[in-house]
């Protein structure tokens, strides 16, 4: 079963470089070498992370930092969020890590001002605990079937809003713009418990995320 | 005519309330929750000793009472309120013994929405740990709200010795079933101590328990001072066997979704049950 992860691993990968040394515009009169050479590293720019984003909350860490990539007029951004959960009544502190794919939608203009407003945000995000206590599925020493869920790995799916200003390029440092967000999302086992009750409110399986983006590129 | 007076506060330190009352209300209802397994526990905390007290100081000295045994209540919230609005309408229960399993998933907001839910009996409750209570760090929060894995009391002159026997899930580097914490409850030279009941999650023979040791733990139930039976739960259906064919019967309580339990009458010529459906 490894290996074929292995496997697919490197077809994807090696398909990734084939696309990334092909794209581009037309050759110029670059001899073939340089011209190839700049695809190259033109391909792997793309992969440079270009954001930053600091955020509390939302089941992906009490303190989290994110990085990823917006794409697609800006309506689609992926995002790789690295995130501490505190001790609390556990023994210890453990760390989540999050991959997580945003859409917005719409962007409005708010006025003359340097601030556009996105309504709305929609994400599903895939949470993942570092921690030995946690199974992505049951462990061979329990009977088939004894536990169906995960205890490591939780699906989850967000809405919210956010602001952008934009920051002028005669007083720009490191960052194009900064955004503000938030954000309600809940995970599958807060939905698998409501749903069957009644005595689990809509309400009380919302969690709250609130965060700042930092755009770099 | 009074004159209203409006107080202005200096703009920063306005300022600074509205943020401080921002921060309170959203760290106040963990709206900013980090994980399922957060482990935070907020609310109510050491239920087992504190129920403890009640049941041991209100059946002392006497020599019958009666109990409701439950199991399994993870996932049926709205099943748990029913038994709960049940019980709370009779007045011939002394307290309620829950075998385990308030969790499905061992996420900490579930072992808090149980305990809301059972809080509201009227009657004294303990709860014991469940196998499905100990996945991801749900032991630590079971420890925290509820208290230590093997626990007993008295009530009247009953002792109910109430042990973690999910040995799967710890991997054999616990003694599960815990002999030690067995026998100092079996030296226990309280006067009052003549009888003996076990309770716990998962019985001899299951695939949970530690069968190597089976034998060796139903020696030790025999050798209990008047001993009267063992409880448990896990298989989520009624059942009542004598396990190891010498007169002592294990009684197995359903999971809260069938809608029944076992009700048990002690008295000084030993004991008596019946299911009640609510």
């Amino acid at each position: 079963m490894n290996r074929s992860i292995f496997n697919r691993l490197m077809v994807t990968l090696s398909l990734l470089c084939v696309w990334m040394s092909a794209h581009g515009e037309t050759p110029t009169e670059l001899p073939a070498y340089d011209y190839r050479v700049e695809q190259y590293r033109s391909g792997w720019n793309r992969l440079v992370p270009r954001y930053v984003k600091l955020q509390t909350g939302g089941l992906m860490g009490a303190v989290s930092v994110g990085t990823g990539w917006n794409y697609g007029r800006d309506h689609w951004e992926t995002d790789f969020i690295l995130g501490l959960i505190p001790k609390f009544s556990d023994d210890h502190a453990r760390v989540s890590l999050t991959l997580k794919q945003n859409y917005y939608p719409w962007k409005v203009q708010l006025g003359n001002s340097p601030f556009t407003f996105e309504p709305l945000s929609c994400s599903f995000f895939v949470n993942v605990i570092m921690d030995r206590d946690y199974w992505v599925s049951q462990l061979d020493k329990y009977p088939n079937g004894y536990y169906w869920f995960s205890t490591r790995v939780r699906m989850n799916l967000g809405l919210g809003q956010r602001w952008t200003l934009r920051i002028p390029e005669s007083r720009r440092k490191f960052h194009r713009s900064v955004s503000f967000y938030y954000e309600f999302s809940t995970c599958d086992m807060y939905v698998t418990s409501a749903v069957t009750n009644r005595y689990i409110s809509f309400w009380d399986i919302l969690r709250l995320s609130l965060g700042v983006k930092f755009q770099i590129l | 005519m009074a004159r209203m007076r409006i107080v202005y506060l200096p703009k920063n330190r306005c300022r600074n309330v509205v943020w401080l009352l921002l921060l309170l209300t959203i760290t106040s209802c963990n709206l900013l929750e980090s994980s399922p397994y957060d482990a935070r526990v907020t609310g109510d905390t050491g239920i087992n000793a504190r129920n403890v007290a009640r049941i041991e100081k209100a059946l002392d000295g006497k020599s019958s009472f009666r109990f409701a045994f439950i199991s399994d209540t993870q996932r049926w919230y709205d099943e748990t309120e029913a038994f709960v609005a049940h019980l709370n309408s009779r007045d011939d229960v002394d307290f309620v013994l829950h075998g385990g399993d308030v969790s499905d998933f061992g996420v900490t907001e579930e072992f808090l929405w149980q305990r809301d839910i059972l809080n509201e009996l009227k009657v004294p409750y303990v709860v014991l740990l469940g196998n499905h209570d100990v996945l991801g760090n749900g032991v630590q929060v079971y420890r925290r709200v509820f208290g230590e894995e093997n626990f007993s009391f008295m009530a009247g002159d009953v002792k109910f010795i109430c042990l973690n026997t999910n040995a799967l899930e710890f991997d054999y580097s616990n003694p599960i079933p815990d002999f030690s914490f067995i026998k100092a409850q079996l030296k226990d030279d309280n006067p009052a101590y003549r009888r003996t009941i076990y309770a716990m999650h998962v019985a001899p023979g299951d695939e949970q328990f530690n069968n190597n040791v089976a034998d060796v733990f139903h020696l030790y139930v025999k050798l209990s001072p008047g001993i009267l039976c063992g409880l448990y739960g896990h298989g989520h259906t009624f059942a009542e066997a004598d396990k190891f064919g010498d007169g002592i019967i294990y009684y197995e309580t359903p999971c809260i979704g069938k809608r029944f339990y076992l009700m048990f009458t002690i008295n000084a010529e030993g004991y008596s049950y019946e299911p009640v459906y609510f």
